[in-house]
């Protein structure tokens, strides 16, 4: 980052900070809040939305590259990759010749329980460890912790069995751990060569851009950047300190808290070093994201606590942030619920003039999007990642109820029960099964604007009616806007559908 | 760059900083505040475009509408001339609600089943979107087939200092505000409001500045320094605007606080004022500054005064509250000394709020149809009297 790059990124984040703070005194200024219960949920969601652009600003304020050292010879390195039943055999050939080929000297571990003898087979072809680990905890984790009791090597990489590291991996990765003896992990970018096979895989890939992009390099300023599931470099005492690997629905993000809770420090390499599957269909990417919405639930409700007192400054901020993403599906419902509850009651949180509503919440809007796309120069890969995300921005929202149901889950304790995130399009799911909730609330609001017209016609008094015309073309607004915002589920679904029958008729 | 080092840089930067944000902001705020004022009138008339098309679709389903009982005095309400002076009396509502919410004034009507000729309502003088002129309330009360009464108040604190540069500070603009709009400092305002209000064309009742003789109770109040010529000049001017403006359909209507001696020298003279205006409340017990006053009581000292004008009266707010005496014989009373002891009364209009905080810290309710006996009385003597 040049330092005129770094002064007007902080100039444009201070007017933007100024910008919610105008607005800030404006809301709760408000003169004319008509329902307070109302108003209070509102007031939620929309902070909830400013103090997730601050994430956003605060990691791009931060954003630091780190200065790649050499990796020096003769380091003992293991890479440990997993297998679990159902996953597809063809998968492991790509993936462990890959490892196979990585320049670096290591040895590669298939940590198996899929009881196939055909995964020990494959890999004595080549060249890998096989390890036959059935029945421990966790899944991922468990394995891993049981193969680290059986392996030596000071440093190792978990490499995700959809992810083909390229030849330069360890070289990339390696030299960071020698000048600081504190540098408990490594992680690296994750990129994807199958956005183009769908609309759900396009969206989802959109999801992660920004986040391997400025957020991490961002985290990686503050020393709070976090290890995620796949492709992450360990240093064995690391791991060994805190009693292994993390269990759990979000064991990447239990091991990196505990590690820095311990005060092991973290790299963050901006790099393409492999590239891996993201979901394609709609099924397996809400399985994959209600895993996560209850696992960050779960460390941002147990494991934050516990750690906070030992966390940095940065870190307490930075974890929360992670912690809170999926409120968003909190957030969803308030948005949904106002028009609604405002077409069929009255009831309304405040009555907002739109002269003031323009004046405050355009330099905010204005200011969040431009800074959004400034800091969209320090994507991984800004040629391909670069753009507005509106697919990965409509499946989020699609998403919504997923979202909410993994905090609900996590609010009473209950467990989802170990879903891996399936390499393979899954077929089962029907469009309606799959297409439940949009078709809902399209049906909820066709149902309300039909019966608030009707009631227009027909029951309310002529003067009120010649008097709220525009309050409620307004919400009768909001409540299309809510029905197109889950346009992207939708398509999702449908798209599914159609997949499923090609693939039958094949 | 170390994290330290970057916000030591910006810690010293923070002065510039908050100087070019101060500007930055100051400058798109009032761009987008002028660029919103440029369409403000637009989506006024789009607003007021789909609330006409929604009128006319629920009054062809429904094959009736408000304007339809008034039909028979169509002929007045559209006369500016006719109203000034009416061959009959003229009855009108405020409704707390106003104007976001029109309920309370249709629970009125259908209790007293009568449809009100004039629709009153207050806005202020300001800056605000909701301070320019009231378009969207009084076309729909031209829709609904009422004459809109405008209680304009000039609040000139409202206005603001970053538009308004040749104005006084806020906190000076106060004291002797009437000599100032009599000099003509707030025309920047009123012209445009009476350009507004020419074109709307049709009858409005315009009641500026009222009460302008109480010195408790607003800031164009003698308090403030404001004298009688002071408050006579500001009349003139305004009215010399509307004029000018070509605003003849507006109906001026002047009106003092008639419990405070000496109101008559703010008469501003004959050709100015169309109406004399008073206000008729009986707190009852609700202070300890008020006790229970009777209609004729609260009425009776200035009405010589008054009838001196030689101009029709009109009883701009008309209501008491429950506490402290007898609601019902209290409105008995009153339309008792309307029909034999006030025959100057030529219009009146019922304060309908329900949750008046503006002199107490509790809500004070106004309304007639609290009380089932004085709605039935009430709803005979409107029949009775708009036949009169």
């Amino acid at each position: 980052m040049h330092v005129w790059e770094r002064v007007l990124v902080a100039v444009l984040i201070f007017l933007g900070v100024q910008s919610v703070a105008i607005f800030g005194v404006w809301w709760f200024h408000l003169e004319n809040v008509s329902n307070p219960f109302l108003f209070a949920l509102l007031s939620i969601a929309t902070w909830y939305g400013i103090f997730r652009m601050f994430v956003g600003w605060y990691n791009f304020f931060h954003l630091e590259q780190p200065d790649h050292v050499d990796a020096p010879p003769d380091l003992s390195v293991a890479i440990f990759t997993t297998s679990s039943p159902g996953e597809p055999y063809e998968m492991f050939v790509r993936t462990l010749a890959a490892a196979r080929d990585i320049r670096y000297p290591h040895t590669t571990y298939l940590l198996d329980d899929t009881r196939d003898p055909r995964f020990a087979e494959l890999a004595r072809e080549m060249g890998a460890v096989h390890l036959e680990l059935v029945g421990y905890p966790g899944a991922k984790a468990g394995k891993i912790n049981e193969a680290l009791k059986r392996t030596t090597e000071e440093f190792i990489l978990v490499l995700d069995p959809d992810h083909i590291p390229f030849p330069q991996f360890l070289d990339r990765v390696l030299g960071y751990f020698q000048p600081d003896p504190q540098i408990g992990f490594v992680q690296v970018a994750q990129a994807y060569y199958n956005p183009r096979q769908s609309f759900v895989a396009r969206a989802a890939a959109e999801q992660t851009y920004t986040f391997y992009g400025p957020i991490m390099q961002g985290m990686h300023g503050t020393g709070t950047v976090v290890a995620i599931g796949a492709n992450c470099t360990f240093r064995r005492s690391a791991l060994e300190s805190i009693g292994g690997h993390g269990i759990g629905l979000a064991e990447d993000m239990v091991t990196s808290i505990r590690l820095h809770a311990a005060g092991w420090n973290s790299i963050y390499v901006p790099e393409v070093v492999s590239r891996g599957l993201v979901p394609s269909d709609l099924d397996s990417f809400l399985k994959q994201q209600l895993k996560w919405s209850r696992g960050v639930h779960d460390v941002l409700f147990q494991e934050y606590p516990r750690a906070f007192r030992r966390l940095t400054f940065h870190q307490k901020i930075s974890y929360f942030m992670i912690g809170s993403y999926y409120l968003v599906g909190l957030t969803s419902l308030i948005y949904f619920t106002i028009p609604l509850l405002y077409l069929w009651t009255g009831a309304q949180p405040a009555a907002i003039i739109l002269a003031e509503y323009v004046e405050h919440a355009i330099p905010v809007g204005l200011l969040g999007l431009l800074i959004y796309r400034l800091s969209q120069r320090w994507l991984c890969d800004p040629a391909r990642e670069r753009g507005w995300h509106w697919r990965g921005t409509l499946l989020k929202i699609g998403a919504w109820n997923i979202y909410l149901k993994g905090l609900l889950l996590a609010v009473r304790g209950i467990s989802v029960p170990y879903i891996p995130t399936a390499k393979e399009r899954r077929t089962a799911a029907t469009f309606f099964a799959m297409a439940r909730m949009p078709l809902a609330i399209i049906a909820v609001s066709a149902v309300t604007i039909l019966a608030t017209i009707f009631k227009r016609l027909y029951l309310v008094e002529e003067s009120q009616v010649r008097m709220t015309t525009e309050a409620t073309f307004a919400m009768i607004g909001f409540v299309l806007i809510n029905t197109v915002l889950m346009s992207g589920r939708l398509w999702a679904a449908w798209q599914d559908r159609y997949r499923k029958d090609d693939e039958e008729m094949l | 760059m170390t994290p330290t080092r970057r916000y030591q840089i910006a810690f010293f930067a923070m002065g510039w900083l908050i100087a070019l944000g101060v500007a930055f902001h100051f400058g798109l705020g009032s761009g987008l505040g002028a660029m919103y004022r440029r369409v403000a009138s637009r989506l006024d008339l789009l607003g007021q475009r789909a609330s006409d098309v929604e009128g006319s679709a629920l009054t062809q389903v429904r094959r009736t509408s408000r304007r339809e009982y008034l039909a028979p005095m169509r002929g007045m309400l559209s006369s500016a001339a006719a109203l000034r002076n009416p061959p009959q009396t003229l009855f009108g509502a405020y409704d707390g609600g106003f104007p976001s919410d029109t309920s309370g004034l249709v629970q009125l009507e259908d209790q007293l089943r009568f449809r009100f000729p004039i629709i009153s309502f207050y806005t202020a003088w300001g800056d605000k979107p909701d301070q320019q002129f009231p378009w969207r309330m009084v076309e729909t009360i031209d829709r609904l087939g009422s004459v809109p009464m405008i209680t304009w108040e000039p609040w000139v604190t409202d206005f603001d200092p970053s538009i308004r540069t040749n104005l006084p500070p806020k906190e000076e603009r106060e004291y002797a505000s009437l000599a100032s709009i009599g000099k003509g400092d707030y025309d920047f305002y009123v012209v445009p409001w009476a350009k507004a209000a020419a074109e709307f064309k049709k009858p409005i009742f315009l009641r500026f500045a009222h009460e302008m003789n109480d010195p408790y109770r607003y800031p164009w109040g003698p308090q403030n320094g404001n004298r009688p010529e002071d408050f006579i000049a500001a009349w003139k001017r305004v009215h010399e605007v509307f004029e000018k403006m070509g605003a003849t359909n507006v109906i001026w209507i002047w009106s003092p606080h008639i419990s405070m001696p000496w109101f008559e020298y703010y008469y501003p003279g004959d050709e100015y004022v169309d109406w004399v205006g008073l206000g008729i409340l009986n707190y009852g017990s609700v202070a300890n500054w008020s006790r229970w006053w009777s209609f004729h009581q609260i009425f009776e000292k200035s009405y010589d005064t008054l009838a001196k004008m030689k101009k029709p009266m009109m009883i701009c707010e008309l209501g008491t509250l429950a506490q402290g005496g007898d609601f019902l014989e209290w409105y008995k009373q009153a339309f008792y000394h309307i029909d034999h002891t006030y025959g100057g009364v030529r219009g009146i209009i019922f304060f309908n709020q329900k949750n008046d905080t503006t002199m107490s810290s509790w809500p004070l309710n106004w309304s007639v149809i609290q009380d089932q006996q004085a709605s039935e009385l009430v709803a005979r003597e409107l029949a009775r009297l708009s036949r009169r």
